[in-house]
């Protein structure tokens, strides 16, 4: 079979893999690089339990076509979020607010709280930030934990911003 | 007693954070798609084309090299080709008779999951097509021309008084009729399993499962094997909610029996087009309800006529309709009932296991039938519900006494407190031309059987152990032995914290394993709303024996037959007050007699009556209790439905972990607001319609109302411990509490889940020309 040859940043680690350009981004995350944190729910991109950022953006790498990402492009999945301050406060929260239940759709989930709390001006609101998780569907929690601890954690950065700037 | 024991608590009634919360924000835990399978092959399934028909031939296309793959076929299981579960209708593998379009015919492994596909596409099967009945539907219309037309799995009837004498009595007699259609569970994780072949010719099975003793024990006659050599262990499992209690047996002995003919593990993860398709659902009902009522206020009479659609085959469905008559009245006093239960069969994928197991089915007619019980009386539907709700000393229509006190009425009266209900009803709209929005608000009030119907338990005999031993660190410790999975619930929290309390340890010194038959004794499937209140009062029991048991020793051994206690773990002799921490005289136990097991059977206390035939005595051990009010705004143009705000009162006995507990319900609720208002799944050419996420459409965070959360504990008093079930609970009344609250707010009342605008609209357009 046709391959191809890409070199990427995973998780602020160089990495240069070869694959079927048709592959899903998703298949050669779990398969062909071994990082099984990024889930499969439904692969047609509804679910998002196989979010993960590509070039800081998030996407259901189940849609993607793995050829499709050039050269030098920056991934990052759940195993690369608790390299970052962001990505540790969001885990500690939702461990303490009760957010994960059977854990599934957790690692979807964070790559999109980290997506949203990263951003250029996060809205938190509590409506905001239930739009900023409605492309992860979650069938435990009925989402209020998630909410909080996304709230939570959130409030944590912005002081933590305001102690850093003082 | 409880009182006596409540001051032992230091971990039970905190709201502690999960064990396995680090694992799985990390994205370490690992589901049955991440164990390391090494060489392993993938099986796909060859299934029916038709509904219903008589296989003839499976024709094996001469061109495809049939040498590159492993086929199982009927004559290739090693014992009976039946699935063993309550009914003993389901084959393995369809070999005469085919009952639904899908149903399994053939196995192919091969070492790609593309080649397998592959193989399984070149089968065709040869179909002598039969017809077939494919909906609930048709289903009831045949029951109304002639029931013995149709194919009935099981029936059964609750009897208490004379219906007679209660409708003579009654001033006004009130009827309906509430349909509510398939649910999928949807959990995240699709099913997925791996079997390992042994090399003494078992098989270990690991997978997404929530009861390992059902999976082993179920495939002993149809891999011709003993239990011994059936090992079954749960993988870390990305939700159940009752698709994962009977439906794993099935994948499993698909991997066990391609493994042990191919001498090679075979792992099967469905996608989610699959998962859907060919698994189990929630039983499609029809409820019809006539009730006798006097002017002032109080029912004479209930006649139900109770219809599920099982599918294909009877899988558990003798059970779902047991517990879906006991609920069809539970909770309100009447003297004179009689509730007539009949599942039938349909040509589609068998109906299983749902969280609630029935009881949504009979609470979604049961709570809209009272409401519109209460308007034709012209009473405030609480007031209705007020009057008539069981209390202490009130017997249930099996004849049950509530003979403890328990969450009835406090559970409605607390909501109703904490809503403002009164208040708010006065701002329905009831369709009113003038809103711009109609605004409803709407209440249930309901009860769910905690633990196994009847003497369930009895029979069952769960069984805990605790192991005293030396844990990974070198130092001792105790694992929890049991059956109960984590699925997300918590099982893997609360159990440590109930056996750090029982003996009177460290949280930190406690640990509970994932469950593998090959070390756990059978606790019963984790079904039921029965791990707290069951299988944890069990490991609270065995721990209570160990703490007895290492008093005793560390008394003859360091205190010289004085009277010991251990206490937050230090062991103090009563005479001089010496101290000894618990890891000293543990060590010094497990080092002289080795690692220590204790084992504790639950009982059920010995005045429990129950009579499985007659369906009379106690039906349950004890009952949780839950109360809604929703609130809802339509949009009078577009009909578009928003729930708004949902308060709720829950009675669940003791709370051992409030964060879990909450969590619990408000996602017990979440699954629930689909149920009522979102998630719509029919038959289209005997296949469910809605086979994909983007078609069949569940709650996102932005579906969810604001969820105001109350708790009022009153344990069951035949524990220590004093829990009671909370998992199905939350599902059971939140549909027709929406349905009175959309009432509430248009005018008209819908008698079929999900309620969608289109719905909404018909109705309002048949009441509008009606009124002409």
């Amino acid at each position: 079979m046709k391959t191809v040859i890409r070199t990427w940043v995973v998780n602020g680690k160089k990495r240069t893999l070869e694959f079927p350009p048709m592959r899903r981004l998703l298949d050669v995350i779990r398969e062909t690089m071994g990082l099984k944190g990024t889930k499969e729910g439904c692969g047609e991109g509804e679910c998002g339990a196989c979010s993960i950022l590509l070039n800081r953006e998030p996407v259901t790498s189940c849609l993607i076509a793995a050829g499709q990402v050039p050269d030098g492009a920056e991934i990052v999945t759940i195993e690369g979020l608790e390299l970052t301050p962001e990505g540790q406060e969001l885990q500690r929260m939702y461990v303490a607010k009760g957010a994960a239940q059977c854990g599934f759709c957790i690692p979807g989930m964070l790559v999109a709280s980290y997506a949203h709390v990263t951003g250029d001006h996060p809205d938190n609101s509590d409506a905001a930030l239930r739009e900023a998780h409605a492309g992860n569907i979650c069938r435990c929690t009925g989402y209020a934990k998630i909410i909080e601890a996304v709230s939570a954690a959130a409030d944590h950065l912005s002081h933590d911003d305001e102690d850093d700037d003082s | 007693m409880s009182a006596s024991v409540s001051s032992t608590y230091r971990n039970v009634g905190k709201g502690l954070p999960r064990r396995d919360g680090e694992e799985k924000v990390r994205g370490l835990a690992a589901y049955a798609d991440d164990i390391p399978v090494p060489d392993g092959w993938y099986g796909a399934i060859v299934r029916s084309p038709v509904s219903r028909g008589r296989l003839k031939k499976l024709h094996f296309d001469p061109a495809f090299d049939w040498n590159r793959v492993c086929v199982v076929t009927p004559e290739d299981i090693p014992g009976e080709n039946v699935v063993d579960m309550v009914g003993r209708d389901m084959p393995f593998l369809a070999y005469d008779w085919i009952q639904f379009k899908g149903e399994p015919l053939a196995l192919v492994a091969a070492p790609t999951r593309a080649l397998a596909r592959e193989a399984a596409a070149h089968i065709k099967p040869e179909i002598e097509e039969a017809p077939s009945i494919l909906t609930l539907r048709e289903v009831v219309d045949q029951f109304h021309r002639d029931p013995k037309e149709l194919h009935q799995m099981v029936a059964q009837t609750i009897s208490k008084g004379s219906l007679e004498q209660g409708f003579a009595e009654a001033d006004i007699v009130v009827e309906g009729e509430y349909w509510s259609g398939h649910q999928e569970q949807l959990y995240i994780e699709p099913q997925g399993m791996v079997a390992f072949p042994e090399a003494d010719g078992g098989v270990f099975i690991q997978g997404s499962l929530q009861c390992p003793y059902y999976v082993a024990p179920e495939l002993i006659v149809t891999l011709n094997l003993p239990l011994e050599k059936i090992r079954v262990k749960q993988t870390a499992v990305g939700g159940g909610f009752g698709g994962k209690e009977d439906f794993p047996t099935l994948i499993a002995g698909y991997c066990a029996l391609l493994a042990m003919k191919c001498q090679k593990p075979v792992k099967i993860i469905f996608d989610r087009n699959q998962d859907i398709l060919y698994t189990t659902k929630r039983h499609p009902s029809w409820i019809r309800h006539r009730t006798g009522l006097k002017r002032d206020g109080s029912i004479t009479a209930m006649k139900v006529d109770f219809i599920l659609d099982g599918g294909a085959y009877t899988t558990l469905s003798p059970v779902v309709l047991y517990r879906g008559i006991l609920h069809s009245t539970l909770g309100y006093k009447c003297p004179n009932v009689f509730v007539d239960g009949h599942c039938y069969r349909t040509n589609t994928f068998p109906n299983g296991a749902f969280r609630g197991f029935g009881a949504p089915q009979a609470i979604w007619a049961l709570e809209s039938h009272i409401e519109v019980c209460a308007h034709k009386l012209g009473m405030a539907p609480e007031e209705f519900r007020l009057k008539n709700a069981l209390r202490l000393g009130d017997s249930t229509a099996t004849g049950q006494i509530i003979a403890e006190a328990m969450g009835t009425p406090a559970v409605l009266e607390n909501t109703l407190a904490h809503s403002n209900f009164v208040e708010k009803q006065k701002r329905n709209s009831r369709g009113n031309p003038a809103h711009d929005v109609w605004y409803g608000v709407g209440v249930s009030f309901f009860a769910h059987g905690a633990g196994f119907t009847g003497d369930g338990e009895s029979r069952l005999k769960a069984k805990a152990a605790i192991d005293l031993e030396l844990l990974d660190d070198g130092e001792p410790g105790i694992n929890i032995r049991i059956s109960s999975t984590e699925m997300g619930q918590g099982t893997f929290t609360i159990m440590p914290q109930i056996a750090a309390d029982g003996l009177s340890v460290a949280m930190e010194r406690v640990r509970c394993p994932q469950p593998d038959t090959k070390y756990v004794p059978d606790s019963g499937p984790t079904v039921a709303s029965r791990t707290t209140m069951i299988v944890g009062s069990t490991v609270f029991d065995a721990a209570r024996k160990l703490k007895a048991q290492l008093e005793s020793y560390a008394s003859a051994t360091f205190f010289g037959n004085a009277p010991t206690e251990l206490t937050n773990g230090t062991f103090k002799n009563s005479y001089t007050s010496d101290t000894l921490p618990f890891a000293r005289v543990a060590k010094q136990l497990i080092e002289e007699k080795g690692p220590q097991r204790v084992y504790h059977q639950f009982q059920l206390p010995a005045s429990l009556k129950w009579d499985q035939k007659t369906f009379k005595g106690d039906s349950y051990p004890s009952y949780s209790w839950g109360c809604n009010v929703a609130e809802v705004e339509v949009n009078p143009l577009t009909l578009e439905i928003k729930v708004t705000r949902i308060t709720s009162t829950w009675d669940i006995g003791r709370v051992i972990n409030p964060v879990l507990a909450k969590g619990q319900i408000e996602g017990g609720l979440t699954q629930a607001l689909g149920y009522a208002v979102m998630e719509k799944m029919g038959i289209k050419n005997g296949v469910f319609d809605a086979n994909r996420m983007q078609t069949y459409v569940v709650p996102t965070a932005m579906d969810v109302p604001e969820m105001d959360i109350h708790f009022v504990e009153y344990p069951y008093t035949h524990t220590a411990l004093g829990a009671k079930g909370v998992g199905e609970v939350a599902m059971d009344g939140l549909a027709p509490c929406i349905a009175n609250a959309v009432e509430a707010a248009t005018g008209v009342r819908l008698t079929e889940i999900p309620i969608t605008p289109e719905k909404l609209l018909e109705k309002l357009q048949a009441t509008a020309s009606s009124a002409i």
